[in-house]
């Protein structure tokens, strides 16, 4: 009976070792065929391009060769992981090329077949291929679906609005601002960086225009946004924007307004301002933030403002503050108020004593 | 006629500069890496070397050094992925760097260094 339990146990484990062994044989094989086929693809792809870019006199391909090279590597709509891998060869190339080429490539892309299959991605119900459709129209710069892909900028899903938004500042512009007050939902931090990075990268011409305009919109990242444009672009007539926000309400806001202020020089006016301002800021950290700013933009102290802060402020700022006076040569002031603080304790010492 | 060596690991790349070096009257030899290279193209004395500097297991400025010392060359032109402002600097104060280009890159520059 045991022996007969036994042999069926041995079996069925042959059985399952002769199938874990054919599984990765054919695995083995699919891979090998695969890569190779990938490679067909890229090398196809890299001579296409390259004879498309630079033909040799009386080599020129015509479109419809172009295709028909394309379909037998097995470029063809049965196949969408073909055409996934040749679209990451074109975005990749197209990054890598600037001026005459980089024109010629976008007119090209335009025109051959697998192009559709980004804009079909829009219509997909799962997040990431709706994403990766529209990271793949901005950056082969299909100018032409620019209406599709700006619908989506309020999407429910924080990647596909955050591509959405790229590509918009990517085809728009400084002209994208205008869409800032209509925005439904939060924009991140990272996003903001974003976009600031690619309109400085894109657009590098400030257009004061478009972003006076935005200057209305009330929404914290708005206000964020457009601070970072500023300090980006270095807009030195547009600082008072900045200034308003120092003593925003909004934690987020403030720190904003007081990174991006700090790559500027103020007027004395603003610095009255700021000054003015220093003493709403509800933030003990932020504040000491602020004084090292203000003590390295002002070339001449201004004692009655360090002065009032020394008697007024928390602990820690008079801490700053005697500091920045001792540097500047205020001794007697720091000392004045040292001694002050003492008086009456050191005659209760005398008195135990 | 004028020889030139391409050496670039990615091939769409390294076909677009084979093509552009043709077409400006060079004899071209293309490779993706140094293992490529074999004997009788040690013996040649390139005119132009256009090169990118990121390989496996060596430092772009060994890369550079590396060809220097074992390809006959007049001029040598970086062509790379690996743009950062230090590695540019490093490259180019190692003397004997005629060009450095990284991606992206406008390729008449290039067609106006080596014509």
């Amino acid at each position: 009976m045991i022996n007969i339990f036994l042999i069926v146990l041995i079996k069925i484990f042959a059985v399952v070792l002769i199938m874990l062994w054919v599984t990765i044989g054919v695995s083995i094989v699919y891979r090998r065929r695969r890569t190779k086929n990938l490679l067909l693809i890229e090398k196809t792809f890299a001579e296409v391009i390259s004879k498309h870019l630079y033909p040799y006199p009386g080599e020129e391909l015509s479109l419809v060769e172009i295709q028909r090279i394309f379909r037998n590597v097995g470029i063809i709509p049965s196949k969408p992981r073909n055409v996934q891998y040749l679209i990451d060869l074109m975005i990749r190339t197209q990054r890598s090329l600037l001026g005459e080429n980089y024109e010629k490539l976008v007119v090209l892309f335009n025109q051959i077949p697998p192009y559709g299959a980004s804009v079909s991605k829009l219509k997909s119900t799962k997040w990431y291929v709706k994403a990766r459709g529209i990271r793949e129209i901005y950056e082969m710069d299909q100018t032409r679906y620019v209406k599709e892909v700006i619908k989506e900028r309020n999407n429910r899903n924080i990647y596909v609005r955050r591509e959405a938004q790229i590509a918009m500042v990517i085809f728009l512009g400084w002209e994208s601002l205008r869409f800032l007050s209509y925005l439904k939902r939060e924009m991140t931090l990272w996003q903001q960086i974003k976009i600031v990075e690619k309109l400085h990268d894109l657009y590098p011409e400030p257009n004061l225009q478009y972003l006076r305009r935005a200057y209305e919109s009330e929404k914290t990242y708005a206000n964020e946004l457009i601070m970072r444009i500023i300090r980006k672009f270095n807009l030195i007539t547009e600082v008072d924007y900045i200034l308003q926000f120092v003593d925003n309400r909004n934690f987020d806001t403030r720190e904003s307004a007081i990174y991006c202020i700090s790559s500027f020089y103020l007027s004395n006016s603003q610095l009255k301002l700021l000054k003015e301002k220093y003493f709403k800021v509800p933030n003990v950290s932020q504040q000491i933030q602020l004084l090292k700013y203000i003590d390295k933009i002002s070339f001449d102290k201004d004692l009655e403002f360090y002065k009032k802060l020394l008697y007024t402020a928390d602990d820690i700022i008079k801490l700053s503050t005697a500091e920045i006076l001792w540097n500047n040569g205020y001794k007697e002031e720091v000392q004045e108020f040292y001694y002050q603080q003492y008086t009456n304790q050191s005659l209760k010492v005398e008195d135990s004593l | 006629m004028k020889k030139a060596l391409v050496i670039q690991e990615d091939i769409i790349i390294l076909n677009i500069l084979e093509r552009l070096v043709t077409l400006n009257h060079y004899e071209c030899r293309a490779i993706r890496s140094l293992n490529d290279l074999n004997i009788e193209d040690q013996q040649v004395n390139f005119d132009i070397i256009i090169s990118d500097i990121l390989f496996d297991g060596i430092s772009p400025l060994d890369f550079v050094f590396q060809i220097q010392e074992i390809i006959l060359h007049k001029s040598l032109i970086i062509v790379t992925n690996m743009g950062q402002l230090n590695v540019r600097l490093e490259v180019l104060a190692s003397k004997n760097v005629d060009g450095f280009f990284a991606v992206p890159l406008n390729m008449n520059l290039i067609e106006k260094l080596i014509a």
